[in-house]
């Protein structure tokens, strides 16, 4: 099967080459969407053998997946991954997310920080407050009953992401595609994955901004 | 009657720029139109202000008739801002999709 994988990138220069080195041998093709970087993002990813696409304004990362995801379709992809530019993510993580659909268990896939034994290994306030608050949001106003409320690291079949279409720009987009995913009934399954965490990521205030992003598009709707 | 004459005076210059950025062709017939209708209402009420007080008393507002044309404005306001909210996510919207196209586009 032709497996793709999406990086949206902005300001990445110091982690872009590492990260598409370590993904590229486990996948037919890596595609980093530079978001307007400042930096050499762009040239870096080019150089390092992925498909590097440009946008001209940044527009976020939401916008940025579905600029990959687009070119990806274009090109007959047949699984699509969303990875992240930062090195949070592990490479040999790929496989685990990858197996289910393989194996057509599922045809849209998340990993999960939570699934590990003990949990993740994430800043104290992000792990039992934010989270959780996060998680029961996602329970209560979508209908979500997955153990990871935001995460970025997903694969799905190129039925799921044809028919899936988030119009989130900013963050809000994981929120959006895992209520597309419960909508169109398409079977999910969670893996285990791992983070490394090198900042503190997304705070309570982006996730009210999250919260306020959705609202507004609902409004919009 | 002197606050009244002054508001009339400023509703008369907004409407007279009004007219000028239209026949400049500055603003749109809709808007020119949604402009004209806003301002003519708020010289007709300053102009009824009387028959506002009294309208006001006889639904029971304790306030004066301006007083309560000045909440139903902050109202108004609430909803222009809205709409302009509403407004502004359909042009980043369609700033993305032109984004992703020319990305698309210069592969």
């Amino acid at each position: 099967m032709k497996t793709f994988c999406v990086i949206p990138a902005y300001n990445e220069a110091k982690n872009i080459a590492t990260v598409v080195s370590q993904v590229k041998p486990l996948l037919d093709q890596v595609v980093v969407v530079d978001d307007d970087s400042a930096d050499r993002t762009y040239e870096l990813a080019k150089a390092s053998g992925a498909v590097a696409l440009r946008h001209l304004i940044n527009r976020g990362q939401g916008a940025a997946l579905r600029t990959g995801t687009a070119y990806c379709l274009n090109q007959g992809a047949e699984i699509i991954v969303h990875f992240d530019a930062d090195g949070q993510f592990l490479a040999q993580d790929l496989k685990k997310v990858l197996a289910p659909l393989l194996a057509g268990e599922a045809a849209v896939v998340f990993g999960s920080r939570f699934l590990n034994q003990g949990g993740p290994d994430m800043p104290w306030l992000k792990k039992y407050l934010i989270m959780p608050l996060a998680r029961q949001v996602n329970k209560i106003f979508f209908n979500i009953n997955l153990t990871d409320p935001q995460s970025g690291f997903r694969a799905l079949t190129a039925r799921a992401a044809e028919t899936i279409s988030w119009r989130q720009d900013r963050m809000a987009h994981c929120s959006e595609i895992m209520f597309a995913v419960k909508k169109n009934n398409f079977k999910v399954k969670e893996v285990p994955i791992q983070v490394v965490y090198h900042s503190f990521g997304q705070s309570f205030a982006d996730g009210l901004k999250i919260l306020k992003d959705l609202f507004i598009a609902w409004l919009s709707s | 009657m002197f606050q009244q004459i002054i508001a009339l005076i400023i509703i008369a210059w907004f409407l007279s720029r009004l007219w000028w950025q239209r026949r400049k062709n500055y603003i749109s017939a809709s808007e020119f139109l949604f402009w004209l209708v806003f301002w003519l209402s708020a010289a007709l009420l300053i102009i009824g202000l009387k028959f506002i007080d009294q309208l006001v008393a006889g639904l029971g507002f304790s306030g004066s008739g301006i007083e309560v044309l000045l909440y139903l404005s902050v109202v108004l306001l609430f909803y222009l801002v809205f709409r302009l909210r509403l407004k502004l996510e359909k042009i980043e919207k369609d700033t993305t999709k032109i984004v992703q196209h020319i990305a698309l586009k210069d592969k």
